[in-house]
């Protein structure tokens, strides 16, 4: 356990050394610090737009830094050839390949704290209200993070890290348009059989994204329905589950892999 | 003596693309290094010396074979704890200091934090870098980082060492540091295999060898076993002799200016003698010819020989 907790911490460090990582957290610090100049937000609408662009900023930070971890950290060590050394040290495959993953999320952790103490200031300061629901929006987002960075794991153990960034892009669409595209695909009796099968098998392989996305309704304030522990524990269930799943897969093709 | 390493008919090939032909780097590889020996892997490049270590490090899995180290099959995380590894050419992340870095490979190794700040100083000191620990290491020179990477080999006090190319990069004082490292650790008792391509080094520090060609050990043992003539002898002369033209079996031929040495063939030291002596020669020494391993070598592996493997 002591090495997966060495390699998670390499990761921290090393993102803190990437220009990447404080660009990405500045650029959302900043265009959530813009929202209010929107000239929509002056129409009495200003909180639930507020909450509602700077959540699909964060998410969109939280996708990126996934992705670009999650594709690079591997291939990144392998062609710096960094993991000759680290890997003939007595640590098995596996610890290193857990602790990797397990260092993007405490980078994609830091990240949406920070996000979410600054939008907690910010929205104190603008309208004079605490809102801490936004850490349940925020809790999803870190899920879906997960299973995104699990995902580019798997494809990275292989793939150049421009492919796997594409490929995790188009399964994070995949994913979220799952529920209503594939469905119609699977159950379209105008589609060919080999499609039809296609669809079949993404729709009940593949996890809906689109279940842990609950930033509109914590940006209007849980009006339509309260996100409750039990719906939480329920998604945690559903990202854990496929993350796991990933990781399997994942830590399974890098213990075969020639280094 | 127990081999501290064993490998026997060890096969690896790689995809070379798609739909193209697989590409053989070893092709029944076998090898042993007696424990407490220097041993140097020599071969042209792609003769599959790499893949070889990096196969005794468990980086890569072989199609085919048997790898014992310390007598137990197979490379486990358990075994590579008592194996130093220096990789050719090592890399690090730079922005890190030599201390940190030594740190995070301490701790991979399972030492605790005492043990590594012990550690620490002792190797920084042994490769000559203690003045430069806390610094980052982007700007070190390609022989510090070498440096750097056998410090990282040793943190965990390995019985065994496998270092590829460990004077690679190096400058002359570099190189003799090295060696002196080598015979030092030797001293000490660790058991190291080395593959090198420069065949003045390895003649230097290693007790034997073994030479890859073509994914193949063409031949291994100690330097004084292979390096031993067996068809040719030497014959030395206290002083040049210079009225024997044509008198000299036909094997025999000089091998300087001064007519002084000259070698021939075993079968025709007798009669080399005898129209030495009668002409009055003094003889210094006979003996059994010892080749160089520049000789030897090419003697194995051919000037054409090379890119077979990987």
């Amino acid at each position: 356990m002591r090495a997966v907790f060495t390699f998670s911490w390499s990761v921290v460090l090393d993102a803190l050394h990437r220009k990447m990582f404080y660009v990405i957290l500045a650029l959302t610090v900043i265009l959530i610090l813009l929202i209010p100049l929107l000239p929509s937000a002056e129409v009495g609408v200003q909180l639930g737009l507020m909450r509602e662009a700077a959540l699909g900023l964060t998410s969109i930070m939280a996708f990126l830094l996934a992705v670009i971890l999650g594709s690079t950290i591997i291939p990144g060590e392998i062609g710096r050839r960094t993991i000759y050394n680290t890997l003939s040290k007595p640590v098995s495959r596996w610890e290193y390949y857990l602790g990797k993953f397990l260092g993007v999320m405490v980078v994609l952790a830091i990240t949406l704290l920070l996000t979410l103490a600054i939008l907690l200031l910010f929205i104190a300061a603008k309208f004079g209200l605490f809102n801490p629901g936004l850490a349940k929006a925020l809790f999803t987002i870190f899920l879906e993070a997960a299973v995104l960075a699990s995902a580019a794991m798997v494809i990275s153990v292989y793939l150049s890290p421009l492919v796997c960034v594409f490929l995790t892009g188009l399964f994070y669409v995949v994913c979220h348009v799952k529920g209503d595209f594939l469905y119609r695909a699977m159950t379209g009796s105008g589609n060919s059989p080999l499609l039809r099968g296609l669809a079949g098998i993404s729709y009940y392989l593949l996890p809906n994204l689109e279940r842990l996305n609950i930033n509109e309704t914590i940006a209007h304030g849980e009006s339509a329905f309260k996100v409750g522990a039990m719906e939480l524990v329920l998604l945690t269930g559903l990202a854990l589950a496929f993350t796991a799943v990933m990781l399997y897969i994942g830590g399974f093709i890098f213990n075969r892999r020639d280094l | 003596m127990q081999a501290v390493l064993r490998i026997e008919d060890l096969r690896k090939s790689y995809r070379t693309g798609w739909r193209k032909p697989r590409r053989s780097a070893l092709n029944g590889l076998s090898l042993e290094v007696p424990r407490g020996s220097i041993m140097g892997l020599l071969g042209p490049n792609g003769a599959g010396k790499t893949t070889t270590l990096k196969a005794v490090m468990g980086l890569i899995r072989p199609d085919s074979g048997n790898i014992w180290v310390f007598g137990i099959d197979g490379i486990t995380a358990e075994a590579r704890g008592k194996i130093g590894f220096l990789p050719e050419q090592p890399y690090f992340d730079l922005y890190l200091t030599p201390r940190r870095l030594l740190g995070y490979y301490g701790r991979l190794a399972g030492l605790n934090s005492s043990q590594i700040q012990s550690k620490i100083s002792h190797l920084l000191s042994l490769v000559d870098l203690g003045e430069v620990a806390d610094l980052s290491m982007e700007r070190y020179s390609k022989g510090m980082l070498q440096r750097i990477g056998l410090a990282q080999a040793l943190i965990s006090e390995p019985e065994f060492l496998v270092l590829d190319e460990p004077s690679s990069g190096l400058d002359p004082l570099g190189k003799e540091q090295v060696r002196d490292l080598l015979e030092e650790l030797k001293r000490g008792g660790k058991t190291i295999l080395l593959s090198s391509h420069q065949l003045s080094d390895i003649e230097e520090v290693c007790d034997g060898v073994a030479i890859i060609n073509q994914g193949l050990n063409v031949a291994s043992g100690s330097l004084d076993e292979l390096l031993r003539s067996r068809d040719e002898y030497e014959i030395t002369l206290e002083r040049p002799l210079s009225r024997l033209k044509g008198k000299l079996p036909p094997s025999a031929s000089w091998v300087d200016g001064q007519k002084k040495t000259m070698i021939l063939s075993k079968k025709e030291v007798n009669a080399a003698l005898k129209v030495l002596l009668e002409e009055g020669a003094e003889i210094g020494e006979v003996r059994q010819r010892r080749m160089t391993l520049e000789e030897f070598f090419f003697s194995r592996v051919g000037k054409g020989g090379g890119e077979g493997g990987r």
